[in-house]
């Protein structure tokens, strides 16, 4: 193992990295899309529930219904309609999120002592916000039953309410930013290692020059090296800038050690620059590569509870995401930041990627040196 | 235009794709492969929430209370701790999403007919998960409250034994509430980006870094017969990931087309083509694979995925991002599969979306065309 020749390939792998012109905005730019469309973009957070009613009771009962919908924060009525039919062309043309129609007989039912019911209709398109929308207007309509209720009966009513008194952990006003931004270190990190890798053996063999290097007296060892320390260099480089993005531009707080963060990368680029050349010995050309890398990138992006949580997945899945190193990366990035747990805490997900990753990246360098020989 | 130097082109690509056998059978994996895992692994409703309770209070009332919030869909009690510190370092590793928390007396509270508090911790780490769970234990509560209110009303022997208003909740488009109803139609506009944008994202780099663009110069052949030979192929194998994928939600996941079919391929139609027009136009504009394919995912994939109504509602984007939105094709893809799948709209409510990727595609075409000639083709 000579340092030299590993300096010189380095070299080498940077001098063709920037001397591409479009490279070199590319390695800020893409980190820069990707936390603002993930930081922004990301929510399935119902605020807003847009209401069409139609009200054919008219009396004071059904419009004090009315109003404890609008005057809910979340709740706005957005349409007065006269006809169903509107009802549906609304809801058909997504304007509105629920439409609730109030019978005839609501308050001559309701001053009679007996249940009134109201139909509300519910666009359950996307079925995670529409369930919320269902439990907000439920609880809007128990709330309301329990204050008729007291007014019927006018005596003090003091029964066994509970109390539910909820508080929120880590991330108390349930911020997405604070939980996508620091995310995006882990996607970045992979995308970068995997396919900067993968593409940079393989160029090589698309453009013949590999045949050219085994000549030279560069040892296989040394060529993993001089491919991977590039990428290392960078995936660091764009792991820093990302954090300090974070704390900066969407003041994410970070509650635990930022070197702690530093150590589990190179626990998490073990496996993905093992994936990488393991990718770069099974392919010729560079779509080849690509194609394979998505292989990859999409199971590893979906099955990593990084979008997804791995709490909806089914039993079987949820196993399988232990041998996915993004899941471990995402467990210790989010818990740094969020939950401010440290090794104590976190040790399994360090064991788990150290031994994906030291499988992966002895099976790489061991195939590798096979097919360079 | 020589429908025999066209020919030439496709074939010249048909068999760059011929002999790389792997990429060819990885554009049919992937599509498969993430209809697979949307359909049976990937689920955004929010149900089963793992759920600690600490019991100070050991009461039938408790006990009760605890049962009814397992046996609800949305709660599911994995764990008894002790102590509140037990259940803190739970929601520190991951285990339980919420924790539940009984004072000792509160049965005997609840019977007395006083207040009884109850403190509810949420891992708020993930918003979405978060705020589903905080509507869901808010709901459960509330209704727990209003039959306690109707339980003392009933033994202090007055009227009404039941609530005033019941709400009789209808759900339409999606009526079984499943994510997966909307996720599998829309993943077909990913499947389109990756295959179609990002494959051809390569082709024409591949000519300028192996050279032979120089040979394409020196022949006969004109920029719109070049770019239809290296689309051609591309579409075809494109479109055969949308019959697949359609094919499979439907026998796999019973997720039928409430709408027309041919109207569905229509729209494919015109967006392969304008995810073939982006891929090659990034081709010809970066000249190395290597940036192309980092560009495609960039300015294909990540928007068709995160800013196109899929899964993240364009309500909720700050506005200069839903004005950016407005401005990726797969926006109006979702809008046509979400109608066609969903909503069994016809082409008279869905127009303007069709219009919308026509005008697209065109545009990406002559931005192709102009791309290619000052090329010199």
């Amino acid at each position: 193992m000579k340092w030299l020749r590993v300096r010189e390939l380095v070299r080498k792998e940077f001098i063709q990295l920037f001397r591409d012109r479009q490279n070199r905005p590319l390695l800020v730019v893409a980190p820069l899309v990707q936390m603002i469309l993930f930081g922004y973009v990301v929510t399935t957070d119902v605020r807003d529930i847009r209401v069409a009613v139609i009200d054919r009771s008219r009396t004071p009962e059904s419009r004090r219904l009315i109003d404890a919908f609008d005057g809910n924060a979340t709740f706005r009525v957005t349409h007065v309609l006269q006809d169903p039919r509107q009802l549906d062309g609304l809801l058909l043309q997504r304007r509105v999120d629920l439409g609730l129609e109030v019978p005839p007989d609501f308050s001559t039912r309701l001053r009679g002592g007996r249940t009134a019911e109201v139909q509300i209709l519910v666009d359950g398109s996307m079925s995670n916000m529409a369930a919320v929308r269902i439990a907000y207007s439920a609880s809007v309509l128990d709330a309301f039953n329990s204050q008729l209720l007291r007014e019927i009966h006018r005596r003090r009513i003091e029964f066994g309410e509970i109390d539910g008194r909820v508080r929120t952990w880590y991330n108390p006003n349930l911020d997405s930013q604070y939980y996508y931004v620091p995310g995006i270190v882990a996607f970045l990190v992979m995308l970068l290692s995997l396919l900067f890798t993968s593409m940079a053996v393989v160029r090589e063999k698309e453009a013949g020059t590999m045949e050219q290097l085994i000549v030279t007296p560069l040892t296989a060892g040394e060529f993993i090296l001089g491919k991977t320390i590039p990428f290392i260099l960078i995936a660091q480089a764009q792991m820093v800038m990302v954090v300090l993005f974070a704390r900066l531009w969407f003041r994410v707080p970070m509650a635990g050690s930022a070197f702690l963060l530093l150590v589990s990368s190179s626990f998490f680029l073990l496996s993905t620059l093992g994936i990488g050349l393991l990718i770069s010995t099974v392919s010729r050309t560079q779509q080849q590569a690509m194609m394979t890398n998505f292989f990859f990138i999409l199971p590893f992006f979906m099955l990593s509870g990084f979008v997804f949580p791995i709490a909806n997945m089914p039993a079987l899945v949820q196993w399988l995401t232990h041998v996915n190193p993004l899941s471990h990366f995402l467990v210790i990035i989010r818990g740094v930041f969020l939950k401010g747990v440290g090794f104590s805490i976190l040790w399994p997900q360090f064991l788990e990627l150290g031994v994906i990753g030291g499988l992966v990246f002895a099976a790489a360098v061991g195939r590798f040196r096979k097919q360079l020989e | 235009m020589s429908a025999r130097r066209i020919q030439a082109i496709a074939r010249k690509e048909y068999y760059h794709l011929i002999r790389d056998f792997r990429s060819l059978y990885l554009a049919f994996i992937i599509p498969l492969l993430l209809i697979l895992l949307f359909g049976y692994a990937l689920s955004l409703d929010v149900e089963h929430i793992p759920t600690a309770v600490v019991d100070h209070d050991r009461t039938p009332e408790s006990r009760d209370f605890v049962r009814r919030l397992d046996a609800s869909v949305y709660f599911d009690v994995v764990a008894h701790p002790p102590s509140t510190a037990a259940l803190a370092e739970l929601l520190d590793r991951n285990r339980i999403l919420v924790g539940v928390v009984i004072p000792p007396g509160w049965g005997a509270g609840l019977k007395a007919d006083r207040a009884a508090p109850l403190q509810v911790v949420i891992d708020g780490s993930d918003p979405n998960t978060a705020g589903n769970t905080r509507a869901f234990i808010t709901a459960f509560i509330a209704q727990a409250n209003e039959k306690n209110l109707l339980d003392f009303l009933n033994r202090q022997g007055r009227e009404p034994l039941r609530p005033p208003v019941e709400g009789r909740f209808r759900v339409w488009f999606n009526e079984d509430l499943e994510s997966r109803n909307f996720i599998v139609p829309g993943i077909i506009a990913v499947i389109i980006m990756i295959v179609g944008a990002l494959l051809t994202s390569l082709v024409i780099a591949r000519e300028y870094e192996n050279g032979t663009m120089e040979t394409i110069r020196s022949l006969p052949v004109g920029a719109g017969e070049f770019l239809l030979g290296k689309a051609i192929p591309y579409f075809f194998i494109t479109l055969i990931d949308v019959l697949v994928a359609v094919l499979m939600g439907q026998v796999l996941f019973g997720i039928v087309m409430k709408s027309s079919f041919w109207l569905m391929i229509l729209a494919s139609t015109v967006y392969i083509l304008v995810a073939l027009g982006t891929g090659l136009l990034i081709s010809v504009k970066t000249r190395s694979q290597l940036v192309a394919n980092q560009l495609a995912v960039l300015v294909t994939y990540l928007p068709s995925l995160l800013l196109s109504d899929f899964v993240f509602p364009q309500q909720n984007m700050p506005p200069v991002l839903q004005a950016v939105s407005k401005l990726v094709p797969a926006t109006y893809y979702i809008d046509i599969l979400n109608g066609l799948y969903l909503r069994s709209l016809s082409f008279g409510q869905l127009w303007p979306s069709f219009l919308m990727l026509a005008l697209m595609a065109a545009l990406i075409g002559a931005l192709n065309i102009r791309a290619l000639r000052r090329e010199g083709l």
